[in-house]
């Protein structure tokens, strides 16, 4: 099976990991449409 | 982006791996203001406090991703004098990613870190000196150009 990005869509939720994990964030504004 | 690069597994084992990976829609508020956003994609290397270090505008190949996201995790250390850990990162690209474009500017940003870390404005020098070598006048080799004179 593929292995796929496990995004995050809150951003909230996304910090708290980072800030837990030592990381930083890869953020992708994207066109939803 | 969904079509061709995010499917490669290399790229996302990495980003899986290296990141937290954080996908918001362009028209999505009050962050797409927040950060200026008016293409996409645009994307963004940003710390846990929400900082941005990074912007990438436009298509991104797969190929080029990888390092892209190298130098911005790098420049996000350097900005937060995490010395060490920048210069872990820029040498990674410069090592397993020896032929991406991003490599000349984190040739010039590990001369930042180690002049930094160290005092020794000699780093600087041997930074100018590396770009002069490998990639003539190469737009980071111009930056480093005052550096010569060290």
């Amino acid at each position: 099976m593929t292995k796929q990005i496990e995004w995050i869509t809150d951003m909230g939720q996304a910090m708290e990991r980072a800030r837990a994990e030592n990381k930083a964030i890869f953020l992708d504004f994207f066109n939803p449409q | 982006m969904d079509a061709v690069t995010y499917p490669q597994e290399d790229v996302a084992r990495f980003i899986n791996q290296n990141v937290v990976a954080l996908r918001v829609g362009s028209g999505e508020q009050p962050m797409a203001a927040d950060y200026n956003i008016t293409w996409t994609p645009s994307l963004l290397i940003i710390d846990a406090d929400g900082k941005e270090h990074q912007r990438t505008l436009g298509f991104v190949a797969a190929e080029d991703l990888i390092p892209a996201i190298l130098k911005g995790i790098g420049k996000m250390h350097l900005n937060r004098s995490e010395l060490l850990e920048a210069l872990d990162r820029f040498e990674e690209l410069q090592l397993h990613h020896a032929g991406s474009a991003e490599v000349p500017e984190t040739i010039y940003l590990s001369g930042v870190a180690r002049y930094k870390n160290t005092g020794d404005a000699q780093e600087l020098k041997r930074a100018y000196e590396l770009l002069r070598e490998r990639y003539g006048e190469n737009p980071w080799t111009k930056r480093a150009y005052p550096y010569r004179l060290l």
